[in-house]
């Protein structure tokens, strides 16, 4: 329970951190596109090569990077296994029973890993490591705003992100409160069969669902006494300012997927189907 | 009448990762059977992390909780029996209420130790009384309870237990003078129907010298002081350099000795001060 990796942003000096939180948006959509341009072992090897450029970049530890990985390596390990056996080929590498295993399977689950694991971290990296959870939701209130156009409460949406992403913790800390009061009177969450166990979540739930309830209302007072009405007219402190290395950034990842583009050209061994 | 003792407990948060905090450091200590014990001390200095030892929610790292002289953690499967018999009211525990009348919410402490109905009754009569609840509060539901009846029928429900050992994080934080009172005399009254052994957590020197016969002073993850409370109250300068303090009528009290007016020392509660003064203005 208490080691819930969420919003997990690693402090430090980086050419990531910073950049521009709009920007990193834009360039986590982009790198997802190049992701699924990808087509042969060439794209792939450049691919994988530049995740680890970036992360060398961030300078976020490699274990903890890692780390995010951790929730879908059976979804990693499970898509690997289905398309080694399922792809079909040319080149039979060995086969048994009904099984057959082709040199193109093997070639198809490893892009699959990479593409998985790539789209993971960039992402992770772009969005969650170098970038606070509030630089995040008003980059995407600030990328979001033409919408309002279309009379999308844009302001509230990121307003709720933020105070969303604010209280996960808050009750996080919360739950494990009530669940050591309800264990010292008695509560056994680790016995007994399901319906037991279920039970016993009852005098945890009830009292966080009352007390998130306190926490919004009390929040929504707090607010009010400051005046808080919504986006309409509403100045921010700090007005985020596109700089020359955010356009850089954008040139280089820009410049990665027509370079992406290109080696797909090359057609050189296994290629990925459409 | 059970005794608790902590036999060289360490504890440290986080331990192994560069943001460790050591909580509590080699501490050792003896809660004696049947008083009313305070621990005291500043944030952070190991209190709240004590309590959660002492009735397993935590595992020390190294060293043994010991009750009655025998390891609570020497049968980790028979933890909810150790529960039982030392009830922990943590901080805030008005927030643990869930169930549809106080009555019920009081009686969850009791059924889950699968007692029978009319024992379970009396008990949570008895709880009620014990923290002053009136028993027409008892069929109504505890979140139309005000602040302080929440309070009191979060109590009772560990009460409700008849813990021999009753351990209560802060119960008087965040009410006001009046609801302070009741809690502490409800705790009292417990300690005195039941003969039970009680430690009470808080960083507020009045309520300490009003309520404990002893009192532990924690800071720095380690055991500063300890003793009874008129021991541990004469050490007033070693108190403020931990950061705490004297009751303010401690002060006021000295404040008149050096004036030049004949009173005793040794005066910790308003009551104390009121007997000391009454003398002097006839």
């Amino acid at each position: 329970m208490k080691n819930i990796a969420f919003g997990q942003y690693y402090p430090a000096r980086s050419p990531l951190h910073a950049l521009d939180a709009r920007m990193k948006v834009i360039l986590a959509i982009l790198y997802i596109v190049c992701t699924f341009l990808c087509k042969n072992v060439f794209c792939f090897g450049a691919l994988l090569a530049s995740a680890l450029l970036l992360v060398l970049c961030s300078r976020v530890p490699l274990r903890i990077i890692l780390r995010s990985l951790r929730p879908v390596l059976f979804i990693l390990l499970f898509t690997a296994v289905l398309n080694v056996f399922l792809t079909g080929g040319e080149t039979e590498l060995f086969g048994f029973w009904r099984l057959h295993v082709y040199v193109e399977g093997v070639y198809h689950a490893a892009f699959m890993m990479v593409r998985i694991v790539v789209l993971i971290l960039t992402t992770s990296l772009f969005l969650t490591y170098t970038t606070t959870p509030i630089a995040l939701t008003d980059a995407i209130e600030s990328l979001l705003t033409p919408l309002r156009w279309l009379h999308v409460p844009v302001h509230e949406f990121a307003m709720m992100m933020t105070i969303a992403l604010r209280f996960i913790p808050t009750l996080t800390e919360e739950t494990y409160k009530i669940m050591s009061a309800q264990k010292a009177r008695g509560v056994d969450f680790s016995h007994g069969g399901l319906i037991r166990r279920a039970r016993a979540l009852i005098p945890i739930l009830i009292p966080l669902v009352v007390s998130s309830f306190r926490r919004a209302d009390e929040l929504a007072m707090a607010m009010e006494c400051r005046c808080y009405r919504g986006g309409k007219g509403r100045t921010k402190m700090t007005v985020p300012h596109l700089h020359v290395y955010d356009l850089f950034a954008l040139l280089l990842v820009v410049a990665f997927g027509a370079g992406i583009v290109w080696l797909n050209r090359q057609g050189y061994g296994y290629t990925m189907p459409r | 009448m059970a005794t608790v003792a902590l036999d060289h407990v360490t504890y440290i948060y986080g331990a192994g990762t560069p943001y460790e905090i050591k909580a509590l450091d080699d501490v050792s200590l003896t809660v004696k059977s049947g008083t009313i014990t305070g621990i005291i001390g500043h944030t952070g200095s190991g209190k709240s992390t004590m309590v959660q030892l002492l009735n397993g929610l935590e595992k020390p790292l190294s060293g043994k909780i010991l009750l009655d002289g025998e390891d609570i953690w020497a049968k980790p499967k028979e933890m909810q029996k150790i529960r039982f018999r030392v009830g922990l009211v943590m901080q805030y525990p008005e927030y643990q209420l869930f169930e549809e009348t106080v009555r019920a919410d009081i009686a969850f402490g009791p059924k889950n130790m699968g007692l029978s109905d009319e024992e379970i009754e009396a008990r949570v009569k008895d709880a009620a009384a014990f923290v002053g609840l009136d028993e027409t509060l008892l069929n109504v539901s505890p979140f139309d309870l005000s602040g302080g009846q929440k309070r009191r029928a979060a109590i009772a429900g560990v009460m409700a237990m008849r813990p021999e050992v009753l351990v209560l994080d802060e119960p008087a934080a965040g009410l006001d003078p009046r609801g302070r009172d009741g809690i502490l005399a409800g705790i009292r009254n417990y300690a005195a129907a039941t003969g039970s052994t009680v430690i009470v957590v808080s960083h507020s020197m009045e309520d300490m010298a009003a309520f404990c016969d002893e009192i532990i002073v924690l800071a720095h993850a380690k055991v500063f002081l300890s003793g009874t409370r008129d021991e541990v109250f004469s050490h007033a300068d070693a108190l403020s350099s931990v950061g705490l303090d004297v009751p303010q009528i401690t002060h006021l009290m000295s404040a008149l000795r050096r004036r030049g007016l004949d009173v005793p020392e040794g005066i910790y509660t308003v009551e104390a001060a009121k007997e000391a003064l009454r003398p002097l203005l006839e």
